[in-house]
């Protein structure tokens, strides 16, 4: 068959609705007018007399169902909105997407199996029905299934998983029916379409099987596989991309099995290199100071961030500079900008000059132990002023990615939630309740050294928070456990929080001129950059300690 | 768009159909054709219809009009209902501005007798579209079961030249020249000898003739009334005299039974009550105001009122003493 006439088979199929609704609509007015002649003329006048009063009442009757429908029980329609986008529209090229070189090659491959989808066939290979995208949230997925339905140029449907759940049982699996239907005729038309389901998990999840709800869900998802399974019986060039930021082990092991999603893309938080091409691609986009930005430091700076943080720090550092009345964005304007992100907006609260310069002592204490002791963590920003519930904060990046973390920066860590209560009780001789979130954080990172991580002084090896319910997944009964173990190891805890605490001390007390210093910077200026903290130690012969 | 195009283009469609279809079902032009056409295609009965002025009378022979007993027969019953239906229609989807129609049937054997119903166009169409109730609408119908009046009048001037021993081929002559004449009261319409006796039905005689029709109800429905005093007659006529002098003249003769329970005086107040209340439905119901009083005469007891239209207007059936509105008088 010409393509023309393929093309016109399938704009008939997926106008089939309209048509048939056109159909009878005519046929229904037709009808009646014939019926309408059929009468006496003074009949045929009642009836028309009648007919505004009766169009009314239908409006009004409507009207109050789709109300009822839409606001009391929350509800939209059975049929879901345009899932179409043309792939034109998508507007994704490849090279739009930075970073990810890895899933980048993998997701290349997928690409060249929908365009050479013959080729394949011919020497016996599988063709891949189901490509899953996993990986944290803003890591630049959706913007990854965009650019292979561009550089496949085939239609690209895309869906929220949330938008196949409803009230009613059945709405969602006849959603998906829908969904699929509508890509089998695109296929069938333009060689090939992409089903793109966004944050899958919400109805990929483990099903459950309880009298009390998860029905929709269940069959939902079952009708997702169904349809799945059908592309393979159809032989249809229906590729099913779904993205979620869930872990793999939640999603229901029926979605994983081979022939449905069969293929896993990871895609993680970029790494360096990635970072500094998205930072560039970017600022590619807006005015920037190049003297005072350099992207290679705002790279290394924005360790764990993903494309859309990155993103985000960009546009907010635009907005910043666009506020301040200049016509390119400066470094203070991408710190800012950060910190608004991290941190929230600045919340500046009535301190009495007595609690404002325990704050102040009490993050510089801070500042002065991340500085000298913590081998992985820099100092971005030290602050007394206030933002969501804290009075100041002491806000730090990783130097570089780690993946694990060691015992020392561990006890760097701890060591730094415990430095301002240090600091409180030097200066003042007492303390305050602004070490709750310290001592919590502090407690939790010195429980799980010893609990699960082995790096304890007792000898103690391997995870005990498996007995019990902390961990979540526990089988094994906490009864187990005896107390003199439990004794041990919360020792052992307490052992670390006062070994800490009195490193801490000595160093305070070595250091004490430094902390002054910049407890006093802080009261005067209220917020330290980096730089200026940097250049205050550098001015007592002080250097970073290194990993 | 596309969509849109086709969207007018169906609307405009169903537009021109719609509106070739709003012209009358049955034109004016041929408004008799049309009845007699269809008396005779939906029931197979043969009418013959004339028009006067405003007036459609509808000529409908049948047999076995009457029972033994004097009544009107199922069957007949139900032809005279399809034939008043049958004009009904015609009447309504036409163009025509007819306003009255008499429906006149006869027995063929004994044509002396005849049934005549006289109804207004607009009590139909008021009816149909329910603005008045099926009780309403059927006190709005005359009937009038009698002898034809032309058929007594040419029977006596017959028998008159019988004893004059007029010639029979004069008679005829006679009789075409000088006794058949249109009918002036509605009370003279009728069918006779192969020739209609019709006249123009007008609006205020239509009227007057429906307030003694609905008295003579009034009297078989009120039991009280009726156990005390027997309606003899109940006429009704719209009277002209001079250049603005118009009145409603309602003529009944009612006599006391002599029950016992009311005073001569009281049962007499009552008849007028009950008239007085009748009139005032009847031109409050047609919004009608061409007159300027309205007289209601016993003829059995001699006593005579006289009502005019804003005394009328003013009253409130049940509320309003007669003395309020009434002026008495004796002849």
């Amino acid at each position: 068959m010409p393509q023309k006439f393929k093309i016109f088979l399938m704009n008939l199929k997926l106008q089939r609705t309209k048509i048939l609704i056109i159909t009878a609509v005519l046929a229904l007015v037709m009808l009646a007018i014939w019926g309408m002649m059929s009468l006496e003329s003074f009949y045929r006048n009642i009836t028309l007399a009648q007919m505004p009063l009766q169009l009314i009442m239908v409006a009004l009757n409507a009207l109050i169902f789709v109300y009822m429908y839409m606001n009391l029980f929350k509800s939209s329609w059975g049929s879901s909105k345009k899932a179409r986008v043309k792939t034109e529209q998508v507007n994704v090229k490849w090279s739009d997407v930075i970073g990810l070189d890895g899933a980048k090659t993998e997701a290349w491959e997928v690409v060249q199996l929908i365009k050479d989808r013959a080729k394949v066939k011919q020497i016996g290979g599988k063709i891949i029905k189901g490509l899953l995208m996993l990986g944290p949230p803003g890591c630049g997925k959706t913007y990854l299934a965009k650019a292979i339905a561009t550089e496949a140029g085939i239609p690209f449907l895309s869906m929220a998983a949330s938008e196949f759940v409803e009230m009613f049982v059945g709405v969602g699996a006849s959603r998906v029916r829908q969904l699929f239907k509508k890509a089998q005729d695109l296929a069938d038309g333009y060689g090939g379409c992409i089903v793109f389901i966004d944050e899958l998990d919400a109805i990929g999840r483990n099903r459950t099987f309880s009298q009390f709800g998860g029905q929709e869900t269940n069959s939902t998802q079952n009708q997702l596989l169904v349809q799945i399974d059908g592309l393979q019986e159809k032989e249809a060039n229906v590729i099913v991309i779904g993205a979620t930021n869930a872990p793999e082990d939640s999603l229901d092991p029926a979605m994983l099995r081979p022939g449905r999603f069969d293929r896993k893309l990871y895609i993680d938080k970029p790494n360096l290199d990635e970072r500094e091409k998205t930072f560039e691609y970017y600022f590619s986009k807006v005015k920037y100071d190049k003297a005072s930005i350099d992207i290679k430091r705002l790279a290394r700076k924005a360790v764990y961030k993903t494309p859309a943080d990155i993103e985000n720090i960009v546009k907010e550092s635009a907005l910043i500079a666009a506020r301040d009345n200049k016509e390119a964005v400066e470094f203070r304007h991408v710190s800012e900008a950060i910190e608004r992100i991290d941190m929230g907006l600045k919340h500046r609260r009535n301190l009495v000059p007595k609690e404002k310069e325990q704050t102040a002592w009490h993050e510089a204490g801070h500042v002065v132990v991340l500085y000298l002791l913590h081998p992985t963590e820099d100092v971005f920003k030290a602050s007394i002023i206030g933002r969501r519930e804290a009075l100041g904060v002491v806000h730090h990046s990783p130097r570089e990615e780690w993946f694990t973390r060691s015992k020392e920066s561990l006890l760097a860590d701890i060591k730094t939630s415990l430095a301002g209560y240090v600091t409180e009780k030097i200066k003042f001789g007492t303390t305050s309740t602004g070490v709750e979130s310290d001592f919590r954080n502090a407690m939790g990172i010195a429980h799980s050294m010893v609990w699960k991580w082995g790096m304890n002084s007792v000898g103690m090896v391997g995870d005990y928070t498996i007995y019990g319910t902390t961990g979540g997944r526990s089988s094994i009964d906490v009864f187990q456990l005896s107390e003199s173990v439990k004794e041990k190891l919360n020792s052992d805890t307490q052992n670390i929080l006062q070994k800490c605490l009195k490193d801490v001390e000595d160093l305070m007390k070595k250091e004490w001129k430094i902390t002054e210093h910049i407890a006093l910077e802080l009261l005067k200026k209220e917020e330290l950059e980096y730089d200026e903290i940097d250049a205050i130690f550098k001015d007592y012969g002080k250097l970073q300690t290194q990993a | 768009m596309r969509i849109g195009r086709l969207w007018l283009v169906i609307a405009c469609i169903c537009l021109s159909i719609a509106l070739s279809g709003c012209a009358p079902t049955y034109p004016k032009e041929n408004f008799k054709e049309h009845v007699v056409r269809l008396c005779k295609k939906e029931y197979k009965l043969d009418v013959k219809v004339e028009t006067i002025g405003k007036t459609i009378a509808i000529y409908v022979p049948l047999t076995n009009l009457l029972d033994f007993a004097f009544t009107l027969t199922q069957d007949a019953g139900e032809k005279i209902n399809n034939v008043i239906l049958s004009v009904s229609r015609v009447a309504l989807s036409s163009d025509s501005n007819y306003e009255f129609y008499c429906v006149i049937a006869h027995d063929v054997k004994i044509p002396e007798i005849q049934i005549v119903i006289i109804k207004s166009v607009d009590d139909v169409k008021r009816y149909m579209l329910g603005d008045i109730s099926r009780g309403e609408y059927s006190k709005r119908m005359l009937i009038d079961m009698k002898v034809s009046p032309q058929a007594q009048k040419e029977r006596s001037i017959r028998e008159a030249f019988e004893r004059m021993s007029v010639d029979r081929k004069w008679q005829e002559g006679v009789m075409q020249d000088f006794f058949r004449s249109d009918p002036t009261t509605l009370g003279d319409i009728g069918y006779w000898g192969g020739r209609f006796y019709i006249k123009d039905v007008s609006m205020p005689e239509f009227l007057a003739e429906e307030i003694a029709s609905r008295v003579r109800f009034v009297f078989r429905d009120d039991k009280k009334l009726d156990e005390a005093a027997m309606l003899r007659s109940s006429k009704g006529s719209y009277v002209v005299s001079g250049d603005s002098d118009r009145s409603i003249k309602i003529e009944i003769a009612a006599e006391s039974r002599n029950t016992g329970s009311f005073t001569s005086e009281e049962l007499s107040d009552k008849i007028f009550a009950s008239v007085l209340a009748v009139s005032y439905e009847v031109v409050h119901g047609y919004k009608f105001g061409d007159f300027d009083y309205l007289t209601i005469t016993n003829l059995s007891d001699g006593r005579s009122s006289k009502v005019t239209k804003e005394d009328l207007e003013k009253y409130k059936p049940k509320k309003t003493k007669i003395e309020d509105v009434m002026v008495f008088d004796t002849f």
